[in-house]
């Protein structure tokens, strides 16, 4: 191959180290006012940086370069000086001085971006879009394509390769509670808390690489050393214990105990021999399949378990419940509580997790009627006389017949949140069932309101006295101005129709000052208090933060 | 190719012997107007490049995605309906730019009247939209406060 010339008129040193980092490149410097001309006249120049500040002279060295397929980069002094290179469309610029690193970079760059006269459009902008599948943005983790490149030649020398099949389960749960980007986060601590794990793991005599599948799962291709074992089922399943704690541990200290709660890892493996009849890709493909599959039966597996804690929670009552305290958002008094089951078993601490195994087993009634009876415990131990109790209710319980609105004793402290996430099948039922529970003195909150696409309509509906607006609408709400005007409309709406409204999930400063001045009435979240758990002294008046 | 080149390379000088007194708009950061009507994105970049704002103009998706490594920009004004591309799946390609896809921010240059729509937009990862018809105070007032936010998020 013959070498690629780079041509410069710049003297700046860090241009020598910087073409010495291209592979087969070669620096030839010519003086400004020749360069137009040597760059149509050199058979091998494939890239320009400019440096001279001559508009008419820089328009010049780009017509000229374009002409012929040559990138030109140029070396700015100043903004003046970038604003006039990115007007003339050049491939790339970048700042003076910089270091050799990024003016390499830079070349590469306006070199594999061609000229825009040699290759059209489209294709420039097909390339940035296919650049961002190679490596997922958020993680940094190469996709398994790429990986599949990586580990080919390596596979092919030791004859085998171990598939490791990463399924976090519940991923998709955090992500419906509090909104992508939320689980973007969490994704971002678990890709982080595993490159930090395999940096130091005991299995260095091998190759260990780790893609990520763009959805919730992560796959590891773990390559013995030459003339070394791979790793046994029992070091894997150490190092998967090892690995949980370690993620575990990150996703609890950055987001906290809820999220963390939901958080689980299901390993399969599979290991795969080379086998020269059959295409690589596909031995590696059928190994993640494999892999995969002993991660779905042993969820299966974890899954049979959990039903049975359920049914012994049930049979010892063994759910308590915290109280999360809603707040005034002007005066930060405590307005009320919201009643939150979560049961005592390690496995079944996420309340989402354990009314999803009640689901499956068909135990919802049993279980509400459980969470409910120990949430309203609390209104005469744990609650003030002044203090409102938030209760769930999932609109299917409207169906139960052990759920009626003589249940309880106070009815005019307790505010049923229903969330507008279920389905309500019979309409006409369910409001006539709310009117009975209405007339009893129990108010009503829209929980997740604006989680979906339905907007206002169907909250008016519910004639609701207070609307809960979805996390997601309020994680980062301070950066998103899309966000607050929703907000804002929402806050409008329920001052138009007598309702207050309530924002969850508040867990910074920044979000808890825009939603008060957006207007929000009242205020849940970690910023402003965690969730009380007992044992507490009774009527006991939180501290404050 | 270039069919404006003139137009711009006289306007350039606008703002800086226009503008220069304030001696700030050096340091304001690259914009990236994209639509397809060519009249639309020629009275924006008249507007905000007089107040100092360094514009860069694409007429199509293809051509803001080609142009987006290299303008860097901070902020980018992007009409939604355009033939081929369009401005959803250009913000969407944008804020998953590996690099560059965290800070920049997304304009929406579109009647976002429904729920739904604004729903959308947040799903697809924009930060703020301009409703169309637009007026040039209340877009340039939206460029600033993401300007502001973008600068404040950096720091």
């Amino acid at each position: 191959m013959s070498e690629s010339i780079l041509l410069s008129d710049s003297d700046d040193e860090a241009l020598e180290p910087a073409v010495q980092q291209l592979d087969g490149w070669r620096l030839e410097r010519v003086m400004s006012a020749e360069l137009a001309n040597a760059v149509a006249a050199r058979p091998g120049v494939r890239a320009v940086v400019v440096s001279a500040t001559d508009p008419t002279l820089l328009r010049m060295v780009v017509e000229r370069a374009h002409g012929c397929g040559v990138a030109v980069i140029v070396s700015c002094a100043d903004d003046t000086a970038r604003r006039r290179a990115v007007e003339l469309k050049v491939e790339e610029w970048y700042r003076c001085p910089a270091d050799a690193g990024e003016i390499a970079q830079r070349i590469r760059g306006a070199v594999g971006r061609g000229s825009p006269k040699a290759q059209a459009l489209e294709d420039r902008a097909e390339r940035v879009e296919y650049e961002q599948m190679l490596h997922d943005s958020l993680t940094g983790l190469p996709t398994l394509p790429v990986m599949i490149e990586r580990s080919r030649n390596l596979f092919k020398e030791r004859g085998e390769l171990v598939v490791l099949y990463l399924n976090f389960v519940r991923y998709s749960k955090i992500e419906e509670i509090y909104g992508w980007e939320k689980l973007d986060a969490v994704l971002e601590t678990t890709a982080a808390a595993v490159r930090e794990f395999l940096d130091d793991t005991a299995l260095s005599t091998s190759r260990l690489m780790v893609s990520f599948t763009n959805d919730d799962d992560f796959i590891f291709f773990h390559v013995p050393a030459a003339g070394v074992a791979a790793a046994t089922d029992n070091e894997i399943t150490e190092m998967v214990a090892r690995l949980q704690r370690h993620v575990g541990g990150r996703i609890e200290a950055q987001h906290g105990e809820d999220i963390a709660a939901l958080f689980d890892i299901y390993v399969g493996r599979a290991h795969v021999y080379y086998n020269p009849k059959i295409r690589l890709e596909r031995l590696i493909y059928r190994g993640i399949r494999e892999a995969a599959n002993a991660a779905r039966s042993i969820e299966e597996r974890e899954r049979g378990r959990r039903v049975a804690d359920l049914r012994s929670s049930l049979r010892d009552r063994a759910v308590y419940v915290d109280y999360h305290p809603i707040v005034v958002a002007e005066t930060e008094e405590i307005f009320g509580y919201e009643a939150l089951a979560r049961g005592v078993m390690r496995s079944l601490r996420s309340p989402e997790v354990m009314f999803d195994v009640a689901a499956e087993a068909d135990l919802v009634w049993e279980l509400s009627r459980l969470c409910r009876a120990r949430a309203i415990e609390g209104i005469e131990t744990r609650l003030q006389p002044h203090h409102l109790l938030f209760l769930n209710v999932d609109p299917h319980d409207f169906s139960d017949p052990a759920f009626n609105e003589n249940e309880v004793k106070y009815p005019e402290r307790v505010v049923i949140e229903i969330t507008e996430r279920t389905a309500i099948k019979d309409y006409p039922k369910f409001r006539e069932r709310l009117r009975i529970f209405r007339e009893r003195g129990f108010r009503f909150a829209v929980d997740d309101a604006g989680s979906g696409y339905a907007g206002l309509g169907s909250i008016a509906n519910l004639e609701p006295d207070f609307i809960k607006l979805d996390i997601s609408l309020i994680n980062a709400i301070d950066t998103n101005f899309i966000k607050q005007n929703l907000v804002e409309t929402m806050v409008k709406f329920s001052n138009d129709h007598g309702a207050k409204v309530i924002a969850e999930g508040v867990e910074r400063a920044e979000e808890f000052k825009t939603v008060k001045d957006l207007g929000v009435h009242l205020v849940q979240g970690f910023f402003l208090h965690r969730p009380l758990r007992l044992p507490l002294p009774p009527i006991a008046e939180p501290a404050k933060r | 190719m270039y069919p404006n080149t003139c137009v711009v390379g006289a306007r350039v000088v606008v703002p800086s012997s226009n503008v220069g007194s304030t001696m700030k708009n050096e340091t304001l950061p690259p914009i990236l107007v994209v639509d397809d009507n060519h009249d639309n994105a020629e009275i924006i970049r008249q507007y905000l490049e007089i107040r100092g704002y360094p514009i860069t103009v694409a007429h199509s998706g293809d051509e803001a995605l080609a142009l987006f490594e290299t303008v860097r920009p901070a902020v980018v004004l992007l009409d939604v309906m355009m033939p081929g591309r369009d401005g959803w799946e250009v913000c969407r390609v944008m804020k998953q730019h590996a690099t560059l896809g965290r800070t920049v921010r997304v304009i929406m240059v579109t009647a976002l009247d429904e729920w739904q729509d604004k729903r959308e937009a947040l799903q697809i990862g924009a930060d703020d939209y301009v409703e169309k018809p637009f007026d040039l105070p209340t877009l340039a007032a939206t460029v600033q406060r993401n300007i502001a936010m973008q600068q404040a998020m950096a720091s």
